[in-house]
């Protein structure tokens, strides 16, 4: 085991930290007000290691937003230090870490990984929406039926991320492929340490595209895609899938011309999911789209882009009241810069924000609109001169 | 016939008085599956339904109050809203919906109960198990054990007299 974390120190070059503390400056754990120090995490695995506990929770308590890598001057690469320490600890101590909804999400996974599994996902495709039975290309839903169910309670529409992503696929002149038989991506089972049955996943994932023909899977989100096109290649020997993000591939063709938006006289802003800002690198991508909407007033939040906060948790794991403050933060500052409608590009950032702004305490006054990326782009791109 | 395993989640109140009637009386009580008593069926929620077929459940039965009889207010609502989302959840994974039970009992209708539990492990001993596979192999690290025939593991309800 010590062997095994001074390699992971090694690779994640956790001997180069300065310790200067910019990780724990901009950690948005410890900015509110939680007990939490990446730097001090680092200085207790390098020279403390006897002291377990510490080190234990710490690893199981960041929220891997990746915002620490961002600031620091050596160039530590944190999240992913807790990624494999996390698989580490998950193998010799057990899965921790507070699950939130009790694991609900964690148990559907682990239940994908079930070979025979027939599941009805498509039950949510409606006749307006073009879909080829057969073909090159396939559209990756991931969990959005399952969370339309889940977290109906907080009404909260994330199938209409799936639609409003086929009518844009559409519009391109694209039917894709809907695989009845996809699984999860993963994404959660990763960032919680449970390597087997990610792997299991991919492999299940990596068969279906095969048996159904697939040669291209467009994804629409930032989690799906970064586990489809950086984790399932190492997973899957002789990987030869194009993983394309649906961002970049409306981008191209509005580069091309022959689109344009209809004006939509809103004042907005952006939230910027961690794994698209910072691990993808494409914070450009949403406001470059956004800003070619006529009337539209695009204002920043405080903190955006590469320098954006997180949405208070990630791979619903260790959602507390310090998650809680991180959210309403996060909504007061949208709300300051005068928005009426606040775009997001992933589920996760969308089911936890809404949830934050039901908070009773708050009455109501962080309520405000809240669209996925690709809802706005469907709904107002035309053709041009159309 | 394959073995099945069954899981009843139990409310402390109504549905437990009748459990422990029936068993005063020796009525005889199908004796393949495992109950869980709570204290209100308000108590469960939709991840640990879940979380029993994750486990390798065939079937889940929810032994609750009549709305009108829960000591804490909306511990039966709370349950009817959890088993509708539950069974979407299962529905899309390919699970049969009916291997979900939702059963209400008045404090003195033992014999319902005992006549449901048979209705239940005979429905889902005709549906056969979720899967093919194995799922004790898969957790038996989690300390979940492969027996659930042996029926001194039930609750803490004693041996019956023979």
């Amino acid at each position: 085991m010590d062997k095994k974390i001074d390699s992971i120190i090694q690779d994640r070059f956790l001997y180069q930290c300065l310790e200067c503390g910019k990780c724990t400056a901009v950690c948005p754990r410890r900015l509110t007000g939680k007990e939490y120090s990446p730097r001090l995490l680092v200085h207790k695995v390098i020279v403390e290691r006897e002291d377990e506990a510490f080190i234990e929770n710490a690893v199981w308590e960041c929220l891997t937003c990746e915002i620490c890598s961002e600031h620091c001057p050596s160039g530590v690469q944190f999240s992913g230090f807790i990624l494999e320490m996390r698989e580490l600890l998950a193998e010799t101590k057990g899965l921790k870490g507070y699950r939130a909804h009790d694991g609900a999400i964690h148990s559907w996974m682990r239940m994908m990984t079930a070979p025979e599994l027939k599941q009805n996902r498509l039950d949510w495709v409606t006749d307006d929406l073009k879909t080829a039975s057969q073909g090159d290309v396939a559209y990756f839903v991931g969990c959005a039926p399952y969370f339309d169910i889940f977290f109906a309670g907080i009404e909260v529409d994330t199938l209409a991320i799936a639609r409003d992503s086929i009518r844009l696929l559409n519009f391109l002149d694209i039917q894709p492929v809907l695989i009845p038989d996809e699984r999860c991506c993963g994404h959660d089972l990763l960032w919680t340490g449970d390597r087997e049955n990610f792997e299991r996943l991919q492999k299940l994932n990596y068969k279906t595209f095969k048996d159904a023909g697939i040669r291209e899977v467009i994804v629409s989100c930032p989690e799906c895609y970064q586990i489809l096109s950086e984790y399932m290649p190492k997973v899957i020997p002789g990987f030869d899938l194009k993983i394309t993000l649906l961002l970049d591939l409306i981008q191209k063709e509005v580069h091309k011309g022959g689109t344009a938006f209809e004006p939509l006289k809103r004042r907005t802003t952006f939230q910027d999911p961690c794994r698209l800002s910072r691990m993808l690198d494409r914070s450009a991508g949403p406001r470059d789209l956004l800003t070619r909407i006529p009337d539209m007033r695009f204002a920043e939040m405080e903190h955006s882009g590469r320098n954006a906060i997180c949405c208070g948790n990630s791979a619903f794991i260790n959602c507390d009241a310090h998650s809680k403050q991180i959210q309403v933060q996060r909504l007061q500052e949208a709300k300051s810069t005068g928005a009426d409608l606040l775009v997001t590009a992933c589920p996760k950032c969308m089911i936890h924000l809404t949830c934050a702004m039901r908070d009773r305490l708050k009455q109501g006054n962080l309520k405000m609109e809240i669209r996925d990326l690709m809802s706005v782009l469907a709904d107002q791109i035309k053709p041009y001169g159309g | 016939m394959k073995k099945v395993r069954l899981l009843g989640i139990c409310c402390n109140w109504s549905p437990f008085a009748c459990y422990n009637a029936a068993g005063m009386a020796q009525m005889k009580m199908p004796d393949n599956f495992r109950l869980i008593r709570v204290m209100c069926i308000g108590r469960i929620n939709q991840a640990l339904i879940l979380r029993a077929f994750e486990y390798g459940a065939d079937g889940v039965i929810l032994l609750e109050c009549n709305d009108e009889d829960c000591r804490y207010g909306p511990g039966p609502e709370i349950g009817h809203e959890n088993v509708n989302r539950v069974r979407k959840l299962l529905h899309l994974l390919g699970i049969d919906q009916e291997r979900l039970v939702e059963k209400s009992f008045a404090a003195h209708e033992r014999e319902e109960l005992v006549s449901a539990l048979w209705d239940f492990v005979g429905k889902i001993e005709a549906l056969g198990p979720v899967t093919e596979q194995e799922a004790s192999a898969k957790y038996a690290s989690l300390g979940i054990a492969d027996d659930v025939t042996d029926t001194t593991r039930i609750a803490e309800f004693p041996p019956r007299r023979k």
